[in-house]
């Protein structure tokens, strides 16, 4: 019997792909099909999820020169 | 109605300085016309009932007040003709920042008055922003600005009403800058005022009063007594201190000593040569090690020392014979950093910052010339003393009997009463034992006074080092010179201290834009992770990390299109990779010269010949012993595949290496340089903070995400996904180690770090067999010292071999 399970499809780099599936090798839950090195499918409850996790990682690639000065006074 | 009061009446105390200003300095290319409002004097009697009101009184934090951090000025009320007023001046927590359109057409007068009285902290091409601080307003006084008249003008440039704190601010510091000095007399330092108040004030204070030592035993004696005597008079008068200094005067000659009646017969001497007009000087004298605690305790008190050298008027010293050659032609930016280094007849201790590539030994080396005593120069390596000693041969008329080196290889001691030494950091600052010929010379630089010491690319040497180096050789006036003023630790600060406020600061787009330094595009390429790659980076260690971000297949390629591009329009391309495992693998892989730590001397030397001279050498790569001091004048283009973290230094360093280009000044010539960064990795974030110095400095990023045509590169590398794959995989396989960036030339400690790694190389510890006799003694054995100065090997060598081999 064909089953069908709903999902959205996310379209993005191969980077953040991977990361994202980096996210999912420790839940599970998130992708629902692989489909090449730029198209996911994930259940849609979980972009939220998704969102909120790829900014908070990538946000730690990003240098802002406000945060560090004010880094630099705490010390 | 109270915050418009308040607005009024700061207009109006503005209106009134204006027209002070426009009689007083009248010689100023400013015109004074345009703010002149009948309006605002009418208001005047209106205002005077609210002069309690403070100008933050207007402040009514709204919604978004609190994003701005405190800095929300949304309440203060421009001048009806700001438009044509170019800055915008506010107090932030702790500094006062000024900001300036540089697009104004005052902007142009108003730099040259900012450059002065505050320091540069970005100047990109529209918006300025200034800093005042305590440092800046000591270097603009003592270059003979009046407290008024800084006040005057900022308020003519300024489009909103100057707030009264920073007014006051201004005042309190101006105040009492220049009332006290430092002087260095026979090798001893004296701090000195006109006023008898203030020295007493300084003796009084706690940490400065334990300093003083007393120069004659007698005076010793009594000195506690009186002093007590003193304080207890003083602090009687503190409440009318209008009033007459004589009764001062007298109790402190008492105390301190005048230094014309201090029985000290040489001071004396001096006293009549210097300061005939000067009737009364008074002095105590310090320890040299406490110099620079009473200069610091100095500033915390807002007494901040000055220091300047009457060379004109030291008899004591010889002068030297020297002079600029006829030829030397100084830029005149060259020329305004001296202006402020010898703003009235004085030299001034400090620190003058320009480009790589502008002509900092020039600035040195007509300093010394203006000075005409003797000349100590300290540099980073031997390397270089002996091209700062070739420089003075070339630029000026000094005898060469006159000019010595003491490096680890020529210890020598000039002919003569006065003469330059060329020395290095290391060499002076050494503790540990020295030859007895090295100690000659030591004791030679340690003995007497120096006119003039110029400290070269300061911003490398260790805070403790500087320290030694200062305190050990006794010098009138310092000057210190570097490109880039900047740490990651920090430590700038300590150099206010230790030399002196920063005077004169280029600017690197004005230099470029009259074609004294090459235009440079920068741009930042970025080059996505393959998916296999970022998989495996989400993965590994930090190291790993580093590997794959460097070796990105994306990368490589992007690197491959733009030195392809480039050697077609004729471009010379150096690429720099600080890791030394990826600089072989590109530079294997792309067939191209490669030059890092382990590249024996004559092959470097080759390879660099063959890049200057031969067609075909179009590019090569280096690691990081090409950060500095190799001049390649015929490099148009730069490529950075790695680098040291976040080291903004570096990354100032690599653009120097263009910056001198000579084609620079071919029409519509532009050097180009590109950063190589791997998106979505940790290498974002370093490439963004090691561009601030840069972007400070006007030189705007562009970034690239996609280089057109790269997919279309005939043999692009790494462009089947089996071949990306084996890379992944030889990558994974290697050694972590070889993610470790090279030990090279990072300035941080670059002395103490070459001379403790010669050192771990001799004392490695050797284990062998042996019987008990052996080391009892009861066999033969026969020692051998093996002290090879490898320096000599090298004297046979042209400079450049030399150059390269002290990067080693």
């Amino acid at each position: 019997m064909v089953r069908a399970i709903k999902g959205s499809l996310i379209k993005c780099d191969p980077s953040i792909k991977a990361l994202i599936v980096d996210i999912d090798s420790k839940r599970h839950d998130i992708i629902i099909e692989e489909l090449d090195d730029t198209n996911l499918l994930v259940s849609t409850d979980k972009i939220q999820f998704i969102k909120a996790e790829l900014e908070r990682i990538l946000s730690k690639n990003a240098y802002n020169a406000m945060e560090a000065e004010e880094a630099e006074k705490q010390k | 109605m109270a915050r418009v009061a308040g607005a009024l009446q700061q207009s109006l105390s503005l209106e009134h300085n204006d027209s002070d200003f426009s009689s007083d300095t009248s010689d100023t290319s400013f015109d004074s016309d345009d703010t002149k409002n009948p309006r605002q004097k009418k208001a005047k009697a209106v205002s005077k009932s609210f002069q309690k009101i403070k100008p933050q009184s207007g402040f009514v934090p709204d919604a978004v007040s609190k994003i701005f951090n405190g800095t929300d000025f949304s309440y203060l009320k421009l001048r009806p003709d700001h438009v044509s007023r170019p800055i915008w001046i506010y107090e932030a927590v702790d500094k006062i920042i000024i900001i300036l359109e540089s697009f104004s057409p005052l902007a142009e007068q108003a730099q040259d008055f900012l450059i002065t009285i505050a320091e540069p902290v970005s100047r990109p091409s529209h918006v300025h922003e200034y800093r005042i601080t305590l440092h800046s307003l000591y270097a603009a006084v003592s270059v003979g600005l009046e407290t008024e008249d800084i006040i005057v003008v900022l308020n003519r440039f300024s489009k909103v009403p100057i707030a009264d704190s920073i007014i006051n601010f201004i005042r309190a510091a101006t105040k009492s800058i220049g009332k006290v000095k430092l002087v260095l007399k026979h090798n001893r330092y004296f701090v000195e005022s006109p006023q008898a108040d203030i020295l007493r004030m300084l003796l009084q204070d706690p940490i400065i009063g334990k300093l003083k030592i007393d120069s004659k035993d007698s005076i010793k004696n009594g000195d506690s007594e009186q002093s007590q005597n003193a304080s207890t008079t003083t602090n009687g008068q503190n409440n009318n201190p209008s009033s007459s200094n004589d009764p001062n005067e007298r109790l402190l000659n008492s105390v301190v000593g005048e230094t014309k009646d201090a029985g000290n017969g040489i001071e004396d001497e001096q006293d009549d040569d210097n300061d005939d007009d000067f009737d009364k000087v008074h002095s105590f004298e310090i320890a040299v090690e406490s110099v620079e605690d009473v200069k610091r305790r100095c500033l915390d008190i807002d007494y901040p020392v000055l220091e300047e050298y009457d060379f004109r008027n030291d008899s004591i010293n010889a002068n030297l014979d020297i002079g600029l050659k006829a030829s030397t032609k100084v830029r005149p930016y060259q020329e305004k950093s001296l202006s402020k280094m010898f703003g009235n007849g004085r030299a001034r201790s400090g620190i003058i910052v320009l480009p790589c590539g502008a002509g900092k030994t020039l600035v040195g080396i007509t300093a010394a010339c203006t000075i005409k005593k003797s000349v100590v120069v300290l540099c980073t390596s031997s390397v270089s003393a002996v091209q700062w000693r070739d420089q003075f041969l070339q630029w000026c008329t000094i005898h060469p009997d006159n000019v010595s080196v003491f490096t680890s290889d020529s210890k020598e001691i000039f002919k003569g009463d006065a003469g330059l030494v060329v020395s290095t950091y290391s060499m002076v600052a050494n503790t540990r034992n020295r030859s007895h010929q090295s100690q000659k010379v030591m004791d030679f630089l340690t003995s007497r006074e120096w006119g003039f010491i110029i400290l070269d690319e300061v911003h490398v040497v260790p805070a403790e080092m500087f320290r030694r180096v200062i305190t050990t050789i006794k010098a009138h006036a310092k000057l210190g010179l570097t490109a880039t003023l900047v740490r990651e630790d920090n430590k700038i600060g300590d150099l206010n201290f230790l030399i002196g406020p920063k005077l004169y600061e280029a600017n690197w787009m004005d230099l470029a834009q009259k074609g004294h330094i090459a235009k440079v595009q920068c741009a930042e390429v970025w080059c996505p992770m393959t998916s296999e790659f970022y998989q495996e980076y989400l993965r590994q260690n930090a190291r790993k990390k580093m590997l794959l971000y460097v070796m990105n297949p994306t990368k490589f390629q992007a690197c491959q299109f733009l030195i392809h591009y480039h050697e077609k329009r004729g471009d010379k391309i150096i690429v720099f990779s600080d890791n030394v495992y990826a600089l072989r693998e590109y530079a294997l892989k792309l067939e191209k010269h490669f030059i890092c730590g382990d590249t024996p001397q004559h092959e470097r030397l080759d390879i660099l010949k063959n890049f200057q001279l031969n067609e075909n050498v179009n590019t090569i790569f280096l690691s990081k012993v090409g950060d500095t001091s190799i001049d390649l004048p015929e490099a148009t283009c730069l490529i950075q595949i790695s680098s040291h973290y976040g080291s903004r230094r570096q990354e100032a360093q690599r653009l120097g290496r263009i910056l001198r280009a000579k084609r620079r000044n071919d029409e519509g010539f532009n050097a180009f340089f590109y950063s190589l960064v791997s998106k979505d990795t940790q290498e974002m974030y370093y490439s963004t903070k090691r561009q601030a110095f840069l972007v400070d400095q006007g030189y705007a990023f562009k970034v690239i995400t996609h280089l057109n045509g790269m997919e279309s590169l005939p043999n692009l590398a790494y462009s089947s996904a089996k071949e990306r794959r084996e890379l992944l995989q030889d990558i994974l396989l290697k050694n972590e180690e070889l993610a470790n960036l090279e030990e090279g030339d990072d300035a941080d400690d670059v002395i103490g770090r070459s001379a403790n790694a010669a050192k771990k190389r001799r004392n490695k510890a050797k284990r062998t067999a042996g019987s008990l006799a052996s080391h009892a003694g009861g066999e033969d054995m026969a020692y051998v010292e093996h002290g090879r100065n490898r320096n000599k090997e090298l004297r046979e060598h042209s400079s450049l071999m030399q150059k390269l081999y002290y990067k080693k």
